[in-house]
């Protein structure tokens, strides 16, 4: 199992917002959605991909190529020592479940110490399941958390859940067809999923990112907090603000960035909705 | 209220001040006399902290030409006067100045007297008295210190630190709050206006760069005993930091593995404010290392900092720790370039690096005397034992001395090791050929050696070359004496070395490349965009340090959005104290958004209030050279 590999395109230590202490955190490369806000752009193809950082890239063309092509980028290294200005570089990289480990190990004193852990994130790990579960196990004595949206087959999501210490869920539009207009998939999959790790006895999160008019109104928030308000595991809903350079990173992959909602105007807080039925609710 | 003298007035004080038939310490002290004397007194309603300076400019004590034909010959140190010492503030602010008369020269006497009598035109009969015999309350030894601190800078002495504040206060402190003269709140508002007395002429105060002006404070750490001496005015001292969100006065902390998580959460929400301090040292490798260093065990334990982050003693030193510097990074650059192609073992390769520093060693100690420094008879009175003017030397006389790029120096040898020795990626003179060529043509080397090779704070395989030159450096300086027959402290900080040291540098075997700045202080290099907070404080907590003790903090970058809320904000104090209990010894945080320092570059007339970490103490983003602000904009790539 220490072989399996996975994509992996970045890892994090000193995470503060991904579970609870110090943890660092394996942004595995690839998911499902595409939420029309989502501000990890590189995290949404399952492939190797070369990122230019425009501020730096004399338009010399020399790597038009490598991003015109669809399929893992093989000849990376190539293209970005050969770039003149130094403005490109690699988003992803296949890592063996014993590597990624071993850069976990490094500072499981420290994690340990500050009651931290590792969390796995993404993209949407569950698309890694087999990865995630081959690195966990080389692992067993840390805190394990998974970032998910909850958009995978039951079965997997099930196992992969019993593997971990906290569940840290998105759910980001309880409405079926809204939910189709902004992530581009269903959500039934995700609401039969929260109910199954609502009966799992697993320590869980749930996030909503706050996407100013798509979800933060009081029929999300409601519809939300009456799924949740029987989930006697749940430990609190946490409100993300939708992140204002979330179109950041967009250039850089060749990807264009286009929203419909009014990305300027605050979102919505609508705690209250939480805890009038008794749930703790935070703002990040 | 400022004013320059007339031109008449200058000429007559001049004339007076600069009388070759004074010695150049009864010049000192008569122009100390005549600045107070021609100095305005002016009094805000409402404020009880004494003191303006109103005069811009003095004449100095040398006759044109003078200072030239004196100094000849010798080593000037930076302005060729006192600085950077701390004083004993403890024992002038508990005796009094009248303790010290009889004790003094007769130079520091007139010293004495002037102030005395600059201080008495305030007519604040608790001021007046406190000066004479001792203060008896807080607010006495406030105004007390003020009048000393102010006469210090009078007196041409600069970078005047405050040292342990919090220790030092305690007493008069306490019997205000315990006699219930002030409440807590009143103890508070107090400090604040205090704190906020040492940004009212700081902008006359320049160091290298505006901000430079020493006034560190000292808070935490332990008693003579070696017991914590963490007390309420600690707590106080750091909420009036908060409140205020001035530059000055610059906070420091002394940390020990004890010291609860409960002060370091307030020092975070300090840090959170983004002034870059407090900075930390540690207790459990600081005060070993000095003893070391040959400082009895009672000193060592009242350390304090410089301006920036040296370990200096109150009223007991007349160290210089900032006398010299040694490029590490050029030393193993130059070995490399000369002694590649000779050594057919990485080993050998280090033992020339050894020679190097030796040697270099051996040339630095011989420029350094015999040293020029100025008679200071005000600092004198300050000190502990005042019978000989200050500038001849005190109890403790030892030099300190700067490792600058040390991280570059690490680097280069780590990819030698790996790509030469260990992969035998090409033959030593190819190497050397496309460092002269600037890797022209070898951008794939470049670029492998940028971003591949092992870096320090990333990457495990360095850290041994680290501590191997960690001891080089301090053996080649190890059982010197200099001509005061102190010894020489070597040291992980850089100053304003890691510029001019940094623009010397041509392309190195890092993938450094001519022009590009260096790391300051004892921080990864600035190539290294991938190097976590976690890594960092594991790989730069090494047990040599106690070896290297002159000070020189590693250096963390954390983007802003991680102090959002109290939960995180105590992660970031957990951080802290992890490289404490780690052993590192001293740390010094920033809480910046990269974006934020761009903008400010792009519209300095919206970011006048932005304060930024320069290399040893905090300054306004918008007032720095150019080259400093690109040096501070590469460095926070690598935060969080």
């Amino acid at each position: 199992m220490s072989t399996t590999k996975g994509l992996v395109f970045d890892i994090e230590e000193f995470a503060v917002f991904d579970g609870p202490g110090i943890r660092s955190v394996v942004f595995l490369k690839g998911c499902p959605l595409r939420c029309a806000w989502c501000h990890n752009p590189e995290g949404l193809e399952h492939r190797i991909q070369l990122v230019k950082t425009l501020s730096l890239c004399a338009g010399c063309g020399l790597c038009d190529a490598a991003f015109r092509s669809s399929a893992d980028c093989t000849n990376c290294g190539h293209y970005v020592s050969a770039c003149p200005t130094g403005a490109l570089r690699i988003a992803g990289t296949w890592m063996s479940a014993q590597e990624v480990a071993v850069r976990i190990q490094r500072h499981e004193t420290l994690l340990r110490l500050n009651h931290g852990g590792i969390t796995f994130s993404g993209g949407e790990p569950l698309m890694q399941a087999d990865f995630v579960l081959a690195v966990r196990a080389l692992l067993p004595c840390l805190h394990a958390a998974i970032e998910t949206s909850g958009y995978a087959p039951s079965p997997l999501f099930q196992k992969v859940v019993a593997a971990m210490d906290l569940v840290i869920m998105d759910i980001k539009i309880v409405d079926p067809l809204l939910h189709v207009k902004y992530t581009g998939v269903q959500n039934d999959v995700i609401l039969k999923n929260l109910t199954l790790l609502k009966s799992m006895n697993k320590p869980m999160r749930i996030r909503v990112p706050l996407i100013p008019t798509v979800n933060d109104t009081p029929e999300n928030m409601t519809a939300l907090a009456a799924l949740l308000k029987d989930a006697k595991n749940l430990e609190k809903v946490e409100l993300m603000r939708y992140n204002q350079a979330a179109g950041a990173k967009y250039a850089g992959l060749g990807m264009l960035y286009q929203v419909d909602f009014p990305e300027k105007q605050p979102p919505r807080l609508l705690t209250e909705i939480f805890k009038e039925v008794g749930i703790l609710c935070d703002v990040l | 209220m400022r004013r320059s003298l007339s031109q008449a007035e200058w000429q007559d004080i001049s004339t007076k001040i600069q009388d070759p038939a004074l010695s150049l310490a009864d010049r000192a002290a008569l122009r100390l006399q005549l600045f107070l004397e021609h100095e305005t007194i002016v009094k805000k309603p409402g404020e009880r902290i004494p003191a303006y300076r109103t005069l811009v400019d003095f004449p100095d004590i040398y006759a044109p030409g003078e200072k030239e034909r004196l100094q000849k010959g010798h080593y000037v140190h930076e302005q060729g006067r006192v600085c950077n010492i701390s004083s004993d503030w403890e024992g002038v602010l508990k005796d009094g100045l009248m303790a010290r008369y009889n004790l003094a020269p007769e130079a520091s006497r007139r010293t004495i007297d002037a102030v005395l009598a600059y201080a008495d035109r305030y007519e604040m009969p608790g001021l007046s008295s406190a000066l004479r015999q001792g203060a008896r309350g807080y607010l006495e030894a406030l105004q007390a210190f003020r009048i000393l601190h102010f006469s210090l800078w009078a007196s041409n002495v600069y970078h005047n630190t405050v040292g342990r504040f919090d220790q030092y206060m305690y007493p008069y402190f306490k019997h205000d709050l315990d006699s219930g003269r002030f409440t807590e709140d009143e103890m508070l508002a107090l400090t604040e206006e205090f704190f906020r007395s040492f940004n009212r002429d700081s902008d006359l105060y320049t160091g290298m760069q505006q901000g430079d002006n020493g006034q560190s404070l000292m808070l935490g750490g332990c008693d003579r005993e070696g017991k914590n001496a963490v007390n309420e005015l600690t707590y106080v001292c750091l909420t009036a930091s908060l409140n205020n969100r001035l530059i000055d006065p610059k906070i420091n902390l002394r940390v020990n593995k004890d010291t609860p998580m409960e002060l370091y959460v307030r020092c975070t929400e300090l840090t959170k404010q983004g002034l870059g301090f407090p900075q930390y040292s540690n207790d459990d490798v600081v005060i070993p290392g000095l003893v070391a260093l040959g400082y009895s065990l009672e000193n060592a334990r009242n350390y304090t900092v410089a301006a920036c982050w040296e370990f200096i003693l109150p009223g007991v030193a007349m160290d210089i720790p900032n006398i010299g510097a040694v490029s590490l990074a050029d030393s193993v650059h130059q070995v490399i370039m000369r002694d590649l192609p000779n050594c057919n073992t990485f080993e050998c390769l280090q033992d020339k690096v050894r020679q190097e520093l030796f040697s270099r060693a051996d040339a630095l100690e011989a420029s350094l005397k015999p040293l020029w420094l100025e008679p200071a008879p005000f600092q004198t009175v300050l000190m502990s034992d005042p019978r000989q003017d200050i500038s001849l030397g005190a109890k403790y006389n030892n030099y300190g001395i700067h490792g600058t790029g040390f991280a570059t120096a690490v680097d280069q040898l780590s990819a030698v090791e790996r790509y030469i020795y260990q992969e035998q990626l090409m033959p030593a003179d190819d190497w050397l050929q496309a460092l002269s060529t600037e890797f022209s043509g070898r951008s794939e080397l470049k670029h492998t050696l940028r971003t591949q090779a092992p870096k320090l704070g990333r990457d495990t395989q360095s850290e041994t070359i680290a501590d191997r030159l960690m001891n080089d450096f301090a053996d080649s300086w190890a059982g010197r004496r200099n001509e005061r027959g102190g010894v020489f402290r070597p040291g992980t900080g850089s100053a304003m070395y890691y510029v001019w040291h940094g623009v010397k540098l041509g392309a190195l075997s890092d993938g450094h490349m001519p022009g590009e700045p260096i790391s300051a202080n004892f921080s990864p290099s600035l190539l290294v965009t991938d190097v976590g907070p976690l890594s960092a404080i594991s790989a730069m907590a090494r047990p040599q340090l106690s070896r290297v003790i002159n000070g020189g903090p590693l250096t963390l970058e954390l983007h802003d959005t991680v102090f959002k809320n109290k939960e995180a904000l105590t992660k970031v104090a957990m951080l802290v104290r992890s490289f404490i209990l780690l052993g590192g010894h001293q740390l010094q945080l920033n809480a910046v958004s990269r974006e934020t320092l761009l903008d400010a570059q792009v519209h300095p007339e919206a970011h006048r209030q932005l304060i930024v970490r320069v290399w040893g103490w905090s300054g306004h983003f918008i007032q720095l050279d150019k080259s400093y602000q690109e040096q501070i904009i590469q460095r926070t790539s690598y935060s969080i």
